[in-house]
């Protein structure tokens, strides 16, 4: 740097200088320096790479490990003599329809609770689960021979007794778990219901199924609103807009919607779509354009790369043999760009699905114990679910969270791996 | 009959007019003199977009109409003398009364609902065959009409492709009509907050205690520094911490060093990262990362540390934002000329001297602007700080204190039980409005210098 001042006379400055000793210590010491710091700066890039990997690895085994629990029911096995209790129902009643009708009325909630009395003391009736009895009812009308003998059946144990096998539970459920340890009837077996059933206020009967169709409905509004609109925009604006304001505009607000915080679109569906237009609160409809609101500057952007990607080539070629623009575009120019704009499309909507924050404006975080029938009836969502789980820790919903959050993330992973695909398998270079 | 029923109707009227049309355009000659002008087809749509638009329109128009005629009609029966005047109770009966009618519910709360009920029934299902009768004649009147039209001479093409051009700038007006949604209701709510609140007391006041505001100067608990404070300190300071230096040696490996087989896979890996949602980082957060944060300032010596402390948010924040900072810093080394790289490493210079003295310096305005969306993105995260922030708003250096931020607050006041129109449910929109402004500001400061930044080198 020095050599750049104007000092003393103007010489050409490699007469000033001896040549570089390239062995010396100073400068052998010198390119070691260098070299170390090349390694090191290496070994950083490369420790910030395999950091951040272990953070997801650490985040989905946490997670997986969690959540297994979570898909899981323990079980005891209660022997119930169906013999001696007389149930008043014969084998030929339990075959037809009239199944249902004919143990309606045969005390099959007593007969549980006596058998497990029978079997676990006079407290045993507690370890199970208020729903246990439905369960004898499937054996029975699975197996209607039942009927004149006597049978083991696993039944699903209640919450306390969940906490005790965790280690946890009261001094009482202890004492009554130990005694179905020593009868060696524990099981745990997987449980369909997390799968079926809907939001309940026992963790042990809770299911996922409400939540799944709620999510289903509104990705469906989503979809029918965004995609439509979405690739009809980026049509206008690449193959007929012309450049001036207004098309600037129209741009700038795309661009900026894109980048707008979701929380911001849940105050728009709050104010414009349940105070304005009075839609159904906490409903898939809402949501669901809500949502598409959302994801819309996505799949603009994504359409327009497509199309922007078909060459023109093709445009004049179809114009050269007197095709007007809306069939160039039609029949030759959306067909060629729909891989890139389907990509787009299933990416924005991955987003759309692991979406909360908007959700909860508009009020879709109410209990709900059925599913939804309709997109106009109340419903839950995957991730609204999840997080109304998440603050009651306390009531043994930790698993339940956590297996809801494998199956959401499953959902994630396999939308992202088609799209993956999608790209790869229709991906053409012009 | 259902307005569902009626689309499906509609749609299949629409199908026989272009199924129709188009057959009677079939007919006309190909060559001659009188040649038709366009082809079947788009007489076709010609037909089907007349048949269905108009009815479609109307249907549209009427299903938000009707409604209050029945209101109207109900309340001119002899039954409604008795209702009482004042708005709520009038409104719960009425609304009885249509579930009634509708079939919806069996046994009636209030006795005038029972009354009402026939009179509903009576006027719905009146309103429901005007209804129906217009659209269905609107449907053949449009269709009549344009059959009337076709004829060889006729230009259906024109008039198609013009419908189609309007349609599409319809579809794309939709983005600009969002942002001014987005902004007139936000505006609108805030006009209403700042009425009852003073606006500086908002933006300059220290102390938010929503839970309690008093009737007389409701601006003195509604101070948002804190919250300005708290966002900024987790967002833009400790989620930028953890995710500048993650962000960018990622992207400096991944570009500079990486095999191409390595960076083919570990790209997508890190993309995951931003892919998972935001609840499950959450919930990561308040189970796992909180709780370690705190047995961790415990065993350093912090006394107070908060177990919904500003550190665990921030920390999963950062996480969060990783692979958008490396993404972005990606692509703008990938815009310097690689004969920049290469004259450097061809003056002996190491890749690392060539990376630091060269790429990032010239790739500088595009990595900031990449920082700056980023800082936009993690002040607009919500439920990483609803579920790992606490709610108490505090202004604070310490990272094991609790602080709380813009989003988590406006979740807070709008879950709650408060009236629509409270100052405590307001609040909601002024500070959203705050938050839009903020960000949107960042994002066309980023967005202007990126433009500026990729134009320079090509």
């Amino acid at each position: 740097m020095s050599d750049m001042m104007p000092s003393g006379p103007a010489t050409p400055f490699a007469e000033n200088r001896a040549p570089t000793d390239w062995t010396s210590r100073a400068m052998t010491r010198r390119i070691r320096r260098r070299y170390a710091a090349e390694r090191r700066f290496r070994f950083f890039g490369l420790a910030a790479v395999i950091l951040s990997a272990c953070f997801l690895a650490f985040l989905l085994i946490t997670m997986v490990s969690n959540g297994l629990g979570g898909f899981m029911r323990h079980e005891v096995r209660v022997p119930i003599d169906f013999a001696r209790a007389e149930l008043n129902v014969t084998p030929e009643q339990l075959r037809g329809r009239g199944a249902d009708l004919a143990l309606a009325g045969a005390g099959l909630e007593e007969l549980t609770g006596n058998a497990a009395r029978a079997a676990f003391g006079p407290n045993g009736a507690d370890a199970l689960a208020t729903s246990a009895w439905t369960e004898v009812r499937k054996a029975l009308k699975d197996d209607p021979s039942l009927v004149g003998r006597s049978a083991a059946i696993s039944l699903p144990v209640n919450a306390d007794i969940e906490s005790a096998i965790k280690g946890s539970g009261s001094p009482e459920a202890e004492a009554l778990l130990s005694r179905i340890t020593a009868a060696d009837a524990l099981d745990s077996g997987f449980d369909g219901g997390f799968l079926t059933e809907a939001d309940a206020t026992d963790s042990t009967a809770v299911g996922i199924w409400g939540a799944v169709k709620g999510s289903l409905f509104t990705m469906l509004v989503t979809l029918v609103i965004a995609f439509p609109i979405g690739v009809l925009s980026a049509v206008y604006l690449e193959e007929y807009a012309p450049r001036n304001r207004w098309t600037d505009l129209i741009e700038v607000s795309i661009n900026n919607l894109a980048a707008v915080p979701s929380i911001i679109f849940g105050l728009l569906g709050l104010a414009v779509f349940l105070s304005v237009f009075h839609l159904p609160r906490s409903a898939s409809l809402v949501g669901g354009l809500t949502l598409a609101l959302m994801i819309m500057p996505v799949i603009v952007i994504a359409s327009r790369n497509a199309i922007k990607a078909v060459p023109p080539s093709i445009r004049d070629a179809a114009l050269g043999v007197g095709a007007s623009r809306v069939q160039v575009v039609f029949h030759h120019v959306l067909p060629l760009a729909l891989p890139g704009i389907l990509t787009g499309t299933i990416i924005g909507m991955a987003r759309a699905l692991g979406e909360t924050a908007p959700l909860l404006m508009i009020g879709m975080r109410a209990f709900i114990a059925t599913p939804p029938g309709g997109v106009t009836d109340p419903a839950t969502v995957l991730p609204v679910q999840i997080f109304l789980w998440s603050d009651q820790v306390g009531r043994g919903f930790v698993e339940r969270t956590s297996a809801a959050i494998i199956v959401l993330l499953a959902f994630l992973l396999a939308m992202n791996a088609l799209a993956i695909y999608l790209r790869n398998r229709f991906e053409t270079r012009w | 009959m259902s307005s569902l029923a009626l689309l499906f109707i509609i749609c299949g009227l629409g199908l026989i007019a272009w199924l129709t049309a188009r057959a009677r355009a079939a007919r006309f000659a190909t060559r001659g003199p009188d040649r038709r002008h366009s082809l079947p087809g788009q007489h076709g749509w010609y037909m089907a977009m007349w048949t269905a638009i108009p009815a479609l329109l109307f249907l549209g128009i009427w299903a938000s109409v009707s409604p209050a005629l029945v209101t109207q009609e109900v309340l001119e029966a002899p039954a409604a003398q008795s209702l009482p005047s004042f708005g709520f109770q009038r409104d719960s009966i009425l609304a009885e009364a249509r579930a009634i009618a509708g079939g919806d519910t069996f046994g009636a709360f209030n006795d005038e609902a029972a009354a009402l009920a026939p009179a509903y029934g009576a006027a719905q299902s009146r309103y429901a065959w005007i209804g129906t009768a217009l659209t269905l004649l609107l449907a053949f009147a449009g269709g009549a009409y344009a059959y009337s039209r076709v004829s060889p001479a006729f230009r259906a093409r024109t008039r198609v492709e013009r419908s189609v051009m309007i349609l599409l700038l319809i579809a794309s007006l939709i983005a600009i009509l969002t942002t001014v949604g987005i902004f007139v209701s936000l505006l609108v709510e805030s006009a209403r907050f700042f009425s009852v609140v003073p606006i500086t007391d908002f933006l300059f006041g220290t102390h938010w205690s929503p839970q309690v505001i008093s009737s007389t100067d409701p601006g003195e608990s509604l101070g948002a520094v804190p919250l300005f404070w708290g966002t900024f300190f987790i967002g833009a300071v400790i989620a930028m911490i953890v995710a500048i230096p993650f962000g960018l040696m990622s992207a400096i490996y991944l570009t500079q060093y990486a095999a191409p087989s390595v960076r083919k896979w570990m790209k997508p890996v890190l993309e995951i990262l931003a892919g998972v949602p935001t609840v499950v980082y959450g919930y990561f957060a308040a189970l796992t990362v909180a709780p370690a944060v705190r047995d961790f300032a415990v065993a350093i010596g912090f006394e107070y540390a908060s177990a919904e402390s500003a550190l665990a948010a921030g920390l999963v924040m950062g996480v969060m934002i990783i692979p958008f900072v490396s993404s972005m810093a990606d692509d703008s080394i990938a815009a310097v000329p690689s004969a920049m790289r290469d004259g450097s490493l061809a003056m002996g210079a190491t890749r690392s001297e060539t990376i630091t003295k060269v790429l990032l310096p010239a790739s500088l305005p595009g990595v900031v602007a990449g920082m700056l969306l980023a800082v936009s993105r993690a002040i607009g995260e919500t439920m990483i700080v609803v579920m790992a922030a606490s709610g108490a708003a505090t202004i604070t250096l310490n990272p094991f204190e609790s602080a709380t931020t813009v989003t988590k607050q406006i979740v807070d006041l709008l879950t709650g039980e408060a009236a629509f129109d409270s100052p405590k449910t307001l609040a909601a929109f002024a500070l959203g409005l705050t938050l839009f402004l903020i960000t949107f500001l960042l994002n066309i400061v980023a967005l202007r210098v990126v433009k500026k930044y990729r134009e320079a080198y090509e």
